[in-house]
């Protein structure tokens, strides 16, 4: 199977090893792992802002680019939601895109989707010694109904445990331009946030999108807590990069 | 639009941002918001998980509810014949207000007709739309309220913040200082088990105030049309004193309330309280058909019904129209997180939270509440628990794109957008910029790797720090990996 790495731009921008780690995962269950070259951004952005036109274009661009694969994995809820959900709601009525959307939707996993559901889910020997709390990004959980999925591939860690936190569930603030433009109202909800990770005694906090997390690492840091790791499941799971 | 204009110039004055920064900050707010919520989202799950077959059934009653609705708003002027016809038929009067000013006028007018003094209420959101409390008393009627959240912002000369929890903001220390001050009592020290102890308190003196008012004015939680009858869903008992004592009822609640029969309407109730409060039923609910007959000893000699539309008509015929199917439940402010972080009132008209955020805009002008769509981290909660699967996320969102479209945005963030897309879509112009990107990101990085303040993005650092990577982005080291 060819499977094409949708990076996402965030990874690209503010956490490559995240984009590194999810590539070795792919490539040590047996597929050939591409990166395709022209992908950017999948247009959330403009969507979010409800900006159609600008979406619509970004959405072309990247279907384009990913259509020609056997998968697509994306290592972030949200975006994955919004190749699947929201492309064919985009081109709901276009003769062209819309078949073209629906069927890069139907080949598009988030990459805790693809993993878990691989028989059986091949992995790297992952060790990670500590105690992780697993936060349920938004779009991922409610969009596409993933909740088991990372906590399955976790609990096979070697020296992991998982500790649930109160309100795991729950929004941390971060909702794309919402942090910056209701940065209050955005503190508010992480300082919960914050509160739920600190009570739950753990060491990392574990998640599968990377804006919850910088959010969530942003504001631990400046609420004074130095040692609680935040990490995407993917670093998690494909351990250390090799030297 | 006369309705737009008189809606908006109730709205605050203080933008919504300046209200977050505001409430965010006060500590007696977030005590008692912190207070309320495990409350509010803890007892509906035990009431919805407790329904039969795992809550399967849930998801069932959902649609079926979804679907009475539905079936109202797709003809709605024909049920609001049939519920006026069968309301005239059991001697009520059925008058029509267009806004928030006829609604007051029609209320003073019925009041001025029957010599009345002193009106009780029991709660109405409608009536905050009309600012109805102000004219009663500007006309020489005293309004009390009866609903003990609504008595206690009414002492406090504030509005609800919570569509069934009205005074949910307040904490016990200022209830009991309301009361010391307006009841003529020193203050005294309370605990949390005193709170039967101020509620016996108000009761004594809202009880004088039953027994003296000639009207009563109520709001209607459906209105049943095969028989004319307003449904009253309440906890406290004070929706039946105001009903029932006084010479005079008025109801006063929107066109969109109509359900087509008493079977719908015990549909409905399976999941409104659930979705309320969490209870299987309210304590009291009533259903008040028309005026006392002769050979009944209780009842208003007088029903009026005011049904108003003050924007529902244009959001019938519009993409929004689900909005109207609203129950009125409060699920979603209840699981919502900007709701808890703020409260209601920050939100700048009569509903908060996420259906507020949608109603406010379609009620009052989309260019007067540009805030309200966007004030949402599209967490999706909402939907989420709405009992009759209102797709609020996608409201708001529409109500985004219509931002957009007639230019409504900030300029400085409507040119971002573009130029970001123009370059997000020019693949290797968007790798050479993002490289520099990068490292400008490290170059601002503090040696934890961490932005303290950054002017493009001063709402983030002043709020949160900004982790960066090393200064290379993925695609600058995946390329330089595969040259190796």
């Amino acid at each position: 199977m060819r499977i094409a790495l949708f990076v996402t731009c965030l990874v690209d921008l503010m956490r490559p090893a995240v984009g590194f780690a999810a590539l070795r995962l792919l490539e040590a269950s047996g597929n050939e792992v591409v990166v395709p070259p022209g992908q950017t951004c999948c247009g959330q952005p403009a969507w979010s802002a409800g900006n159609r036109p600008l979406a619509e274009d970004l959405a072309r661009q990247t279907i384009a680019e990913l259509e020609a694969y056997d998968a697509v994995v994306v290592p972030s809820g949200s975006c994955a939601e919004q190749i699947r959900l929201t492309y064919p709601k985009l081109f709901a009525d276009d003769p062209v895109w819309g078949p073209r959307a629906q069927a890069l939707a139907a080949r598009t996993r988030e990459l805790s989707e693809f993993l878990a559901g691989q028989e059986p889910p091949l992995l790297p020997p992952g060790e990670f010694a500590g105690r992780v709390t697993y936060h349920d990004s938004c779009k991922g959980l409610r969009g596409l109904g993933i909740k088991a999925q990372p906590r399955a591939l976790l609990g096979r860690v070697r020296g992991l445990s998982l500790t649930e936190m109160a309100d795991c569930e729950e929004c941390c603030g971060f909702g794309g331009a919402f942090a910056e433009n209701y940065a209050d109202i955005s503190a508010r909800i992480v300082d919960r946030k914050c509160e739920s990770i600190a009570a739950a005694g753990a060491d990392a906090v574990v998640g599968g999108d990377l804006g919850c997390l910088l959010n969530i690492e942003g504001r631990l840091r400046r609420r004074g807590d130095e040692t609680t790791r935040v990490l995407h499941f993917a670093e998690v799971l494909a351990g250390e990069e090799p030297r | 639009m006369s309705v737009t204009r008189h809606n908006a110039a109730h709205s605050q004055a203080m933008s919504f941002t300046a209200q977050a920064a505001v409430k965010t900050r006060n500590p007696v707010l977030q005590k008692a918001l912190q207070k309320a919520k495990p409350l509010f989202s803890g007892k509906r799950a035990k009431a919805i998980a407790a329904l039969p077959d795992d809550g399967l059934e849930f998801e069932q009653l959902r649609d079926a509810c979804a679907g009475i609705r539905d079936r109202v708003l797709g003809d709605l002027d024909v049920w609001l014949e049939i519920f006026e016809e069968n309301a005239r038929a059991r001697g009520a009067e059925v008058l029509w207000a267009r806004d928030g000013a006829e609604i007051c006028d029609l209320v003073i007018d019925v009041a001025r007709r029957h010599g009345v003094r002193k009106a009780t209420k029991s709660k109405s959101m409608l009536s905050e739309e009309a600012h109805l409390n102000a004219a009663l008393a500007a006309a020489g009627i005293e309004p009390v309220e009866t609903d003990l959240g609504e008595y206690i912002i009414q002492l406090a000369g504030e509005a609800p913040s919570h569509i069934i929890a009205p005074a949910v903001h307040k904490t016990l220390a200022e209830v009991e200082a309301l009361f010391a001050e307006n009841h003529g009592r020193p203050q005294q020290p309370r605990t949390s088990d005193d709170i039967p102890a101020l509620t016996r308190e108000a009761r004594g003196v809202l009880r004088q105030h039953f027994l003296s008012a000639d009207m009563g004015i109520s709001g209607a939680n459906f209105l049943i049309a095969e028989t004319g009858t307003a449904a009253l869903v309440t906890n406290e008992g004070n929706g039946r004193m105001v009903t029932t004592l006084p010479r005079v009822h008025v109801v006063v609640t929107g066109i969109e309330k109509v359900v087509p029969t008493l079977e719908d309407f015990a549909t409905l109730m399976r999941l409104l309280p659930r979705s309320a409060t969490g209870q299987t039923i309210s304590n009291y609910v009533s259903l008040l058909t028309g005026t006392r007959a002769d050979d009944e000893s209780e009842g208003p000699t007088k029903t009026v019904f005011i049904l108003v539309d003050n924007g529902r008509a244009d959001v019938v015929g519009s993409h929004y129209r689900e909005i109207l199917r609203c129950i009125r439940c409060g699920a979603c402010m209840n699981h919502c997180p900007v709701y808890f972080s703020l409260g209601g009132h920050a939100y700048g008209w009569v509903y908060p939270g996420p259906m507020g955020s949608v109603l406010t805009p379609l009620y009052t002008g989309i260019e007067n509440a540009l805030d309200l769509p966007h004030a949402s981290t599209g967490c999706r909660q909402c939907s989420n628990v709405c009992p009759v699967r209102i797709p609020l996320p996608e409201l708001m969102h529409g109500l985004r794109q219509e931002q957009q479209r007639r230019g409504l945005r900030p300029w400085g963030e409507r040119f971002g957008l573009r130029a970001w897309a123009w370059i997000a879509g020019r693949p290797r112009l968007y790798r050479a910029l993002t490289r520099i990107a990068a490292r400008y990101l490290n170059w601002l990085a503090d040696g934890q790797g961490r932005i303290r303040i950054f002017g493009f993005a001063p709402g983030w650092t002043a709020a949160r720090d900004l982790p960066v990577a090393g200064g290379r982005t993925f695609f600058e080291q995946y390329a330089a990996r595969k040259r190796d």
